[in-house]
C-alpha cells in the first residue's frame, strides 16, 4: 500500500509541477461552465413555459431537466481532457529512462499501475470538484434532490476511471507521448460514439453495442439509480484495462 | 554476493549476451570492461531485474532475480546509463521519492536523503529541479539515488561518463569508499578508470567473457612477449647488431638517441629471461649500462589485444573459442 501511495503521490506532484493539471482543470471549468449556462437557460425557458402552459402549472424537476443532462455532458469534457492526463504516464517514463528506476525498485508491476491510476484519478477528482461549485448554486437557489447528484458523481468517477485505465494502457504501448495522446483520444471517441452506431443496428447488436459504450452506463447513475449491472461493467472495465497495462509492461520487459 | 551463471540474453535475432558466468565476492569492486555494444548494459539490466534473461540465472545476495525479484531488488542499487531523474522534481523531493519506493522506513527517509546528498556532494542543489542540473550533478544525483537504501549490491553503468577530470576522480574515490560495505559492479570502456578503482576486471566483447582477473595479473598474463627497456652509453658505437645476436631477442624497436645515451625497447621470447645475458653483453663491450627494466603492457593495450583476438575469428555457435582466449575459461568461474 505504501508503495502504491508513493507512486500515486509522485504522479500527482508531477501533474501539478507541469502545466497538465492547470490546463485540464481550466479547460474542464470553462466547458462545464458553458454547458451549465446553456442548460440553465433551457431549464428556465422550460419552467416558464411550464408555469404558463396551456395544460396548467406543471412541476419541472431540476434534477431531471438540468443536473442529469449536465452529468451526461461531462463525457465530452473527458474525451478531450483525460488523454492529456494519461498520455505521459508510461510514455514519458520510457522515453526518459525513469522506467528503469521503477522496474528495478522493489515494487510489483501491479503496484506501479495502480499507483499511476490513482494519481490520475485524484487529478480527475480535482477536475470534478470544480463542477461542485456550479451545482452549489443550484442548492443555494433551488431545492434539488441530493441522491441523484451523489450517484451522478459516483458514475462520473467510474466513467472517468474507465477512460483513465484505457489511457494508461495506450500510454504503456509507446515511448511517444503525443502518439499516446492521439491514440487515446481516438479510442475514447470510439467508445463514445459506439451507441450511435447502435441506433442503426439490429436489436441484438444494438444491445451489445449499448452495453459496450462507456457513456451509456452513466444514464442510470445520473438519474439517481445505482444498478449493479453498471457497477460491474465499470469496475470490470477498469480492472481489465489495468490488467492489460500490466501485461504490456511485462512483455516489453521480455522484448527489451 | 553476485553470481551470474550461463547468462544469455537475446533481443529477437541478436544475441547481446552469450553464456556469461562470473561471481563477485562481498565487498569487492568488479570492473566490467568492454567496447560499445559488448553487452555490459544488458548484463547489468538482467542483474538488476529490469529484464529477464533468455537463459541462465543471476543471483543477488542468494536470491534469484527472476524468481525472487522483490528480495533481490531490495538489496540492489542501480545507476543506469542515463541517470533516471524526473525533470520536474527537485533533487530533495526526488531522493525522498526514491527512498520511499526502495523501502526506506518513513522515519529514516529525511536523514537518509540528507546523508546521501552529503556523501555525493549534491546538498547545495537540493531545491533545484533535476532538469536544471549540470551533467555532473545529474550523474551524482543518480549515484545518490542508487545508494539511498544502503543496498548490499551496487550496479553502476558507466558512473563517470560525461564528467570532467576532477569530478571523475572524486566519483572514483566515492566508489572506492563504497566498496567494502557494498559489493560493486561498475562498467566502463575507459580502462584507466577500471584499473584504478577495481580489484578485479571482467572483460567482455560481443557478449562473451574474454578475461577475468586482477588488473595486475591481466597485465602479466597477457605479456605474451616480454619487453625490456634498456638504456646504455655506447660512446657512439651501434649496439643493435650485438644485442640482436643474443638468443631470445625477437626484435628491437627503433632506438632513441640522446647524445651518447641510447635507449632500446627489446622484445624477447615469452618466458625467457634475457636480462643477465643482456647485462653481461653490454658490460663485456665496455659500454655503460644505465638502465634496464621490464615494461608492463598497459591495460589499454591488453584490452585492445584481447578484443582484437576475439574479434577476428568468427566462431560459430558451439565451437570452442579461439586459441587466444580459450585459456581464460577456467578463471571465469573463480
Ligand atoms: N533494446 C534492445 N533491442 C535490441 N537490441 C539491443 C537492445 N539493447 C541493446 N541491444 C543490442 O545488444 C548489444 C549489447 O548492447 P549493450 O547496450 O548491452 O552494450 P554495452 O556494452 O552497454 O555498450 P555501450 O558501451 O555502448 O553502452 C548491442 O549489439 C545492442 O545493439
Ligand atoms: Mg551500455
Amino acid at each position: 500500500m505504501g508503495n502504491i501511495l508513493a507512486i500515486a503521490n509522485k504522479e500527482i506532484k508531477g501533474y501539478f509541477a507541469s502545466p497538465v493539471a492547470y490546463i485540464v482543470i481550466g479547460f474542464a471549468a470553462i466547458l462545464f461552465g458553458w454547458f451549465f449556462v446553456n442548460l440553465l437557460y433551457y431549464f428556465e425557458q422550460a419552467s416558464m413555459q411550464a408555469g404558463s402552459g396551456f395544460q396548467g402549472p406543471q412541476a419541472v424537476n431540476v434534477n431531471e431537466m438540468l443536473i442529469s443532462p449536465l452529468f451526461l455532458n461531462v463525457a465530452v469534457i473527458l474525451l478531450f481532457t483525460l488523454p492529456l492526463v494519461t498520455m505521459r504516464t508510461y510514455s514519458e517514463e520510457k522515453r526518459s529512462g525513469t522506467i528503469e528506476l521503477l522496474l528495478t525498485s522493489p515494487l510489483t508491476d501491479v503496484q506501479i499501475v495502480i499507483g499511476k491510476f490513482l494519481g490520475g484519478l485524484v487529478l480527475y477528482a480535482a477536475m470534478l470538484s470544480v463542477t461542485v461549485v456550479h451545482l452549489a448554486f443550484l442548492f443555494i437557489f433551488g431545492n434539488p434532490e441530493w441522491r441523484p447528484v451523489l450517484t451522478g458523481y459516483l458514475g462520473l468517477l467510474l466513467m472517468g476511471g474507465c477512460f483513465l485505465s484505457l489511457g494508461l494502457f495506450v500510454s504503456s504501448l509507446t515511448k511517444n507521448q503525443i502518439v499516446a495522446g492521439m491514440v487515446t483520444f481516438a479510442v475514447f471517441l470510439l467508445f463514445w460514439v459506439i451507441n450511435w452506431f447502435a441506433s442503426f443496428a439490429g436489436p441484438t447488436t444494438q444491445a451489445v453495442l449499448n452495453y459496450l459504450s462507456i457513456t451509456e452506463h452513466l444514464n442510470d447513475f445520473a438519474r439517481g439509480v445505482i444498478d449493479t449491472k453498471h457497477l460491474v461493467y465499470y469496475v470490470s472495465f477498469i480492472g481489465f484495462s489495468l490488467f492489460l497495462t500490466v501485461r504490456a509492461v511485462d512483455s516489453e520487459r521480455w522484448r527489451g | 554476493m553476485i553470481e551470474v551463471q550461463h547468462l544469455t540474453k537475446r533481443y529477437g535475432p541478436t544475441t547481446a549476451v552469450d553464456d556469461i558466468s562470473f561471481r563477485v565476492e562481498p565487498g569487492e569492486i568488479l570492473g566490467f570492461l568492454g567496447p560499445n555494444g559488448a553487452g555490459k548494459t544488458t548484463t547489468m539490466r538482467v542483474i538488476t531485474g529490469y529484464m529477464p534473461p533468455t537463459e541462465g540465472t543471476a543471483l543477488v545476495a542468494g536470491y534469484d532475480v527472476a524468481t525472487h525479484p522483490i528480495e533481490a531488488k531490495r538489496r540492489t542499487g542501480y545507476l543506469p546509463e542515463t541517470p533516471p531523474l524526473y525533470p520536474d522534481m527537485t533533487v530533495g523531493d526526488y531522493l525522498a521519492f526514491v527512498a520511499a519506493i526502495k523501502g526506506v522506513p518513513r522515519r529514516e527517509r529525511k536523514s537518509r536523503v540528507q546523508e546521501v546528498m552529503k556523501r555525493t556532494a549534491v546538498a547545495d542543489m537540493s531545491n533545484r529541479h533535476c532538469s536544471k542540473l549540470s551533467k555532473g550533478y545529474k550523474q551524482r544525483v543518480g549515484l545518490a539515488q542508487a545508494i539511498i537504501h544502503n543496498p548490499d549490491v551496487l550496479i553502476l553503468d558507466e558512473p563517470t561518463s560525461g564528467l570532467d577530470v576532477k569530478q571523475r576522480s572524486e566519483t572514483r574515490q566515492l566508489i572506492k569508499d563504497l566498496g567494502g560495505d557494498h559489493t560493486v559492479i561498475l562498467s566502463s570502456h575507459i580502462l584507466s578508470e577500471v584499473s584504478q578503482t577495481c580489484q578485479r576486471v571482467v572483460i567482455i566483447n560481443r557478449g562473451r567473457v574474454v578475461a577475468v582477473d586482477t588488473p595486475d595479473n591481466l597485465t602479466s598474463r597477457l605479456r605474451g612477449e616480454e619487453t625490456l627497456f634498456l638504456q646504455v652509453d655506447t660512446r657512439g658505437a651501434d649496439a643493435r647488431p650485438v644485442l640482436e645476436a643474443i638468443t631470445g631477442v625477437r626484435h628491437i624497436s627503433p632506438s632513441d638517441v640522446k647524445g651518447d645515451l641510447v635507449s632500446y625497447e627489446i622484445g624477447s621470447d615469452p618466458g625467457r629471461d634475457i636480462r643477465r645475458e643482456l647485462a653481461s653483453t653490454v658490460v663485456n663491450h665496455g659500454w655503460g649500462l644505465l638502465e634496464m627494466r621490464p615494461l608492463r603492457m598497459s591495460l589499454e593495450q591488453i584490452f585492445l589485444e584481447l578484443t582484437e583476438k576475439e574479434g577476428v575469428p568468427e566462431t560459430p555457435d558451439g565451437e570452442p573459442q579461439s586459441a587466444g582466449t580459450g585459456g581464460e575459461e577456467e578463471t571465469v568461474h573463480g
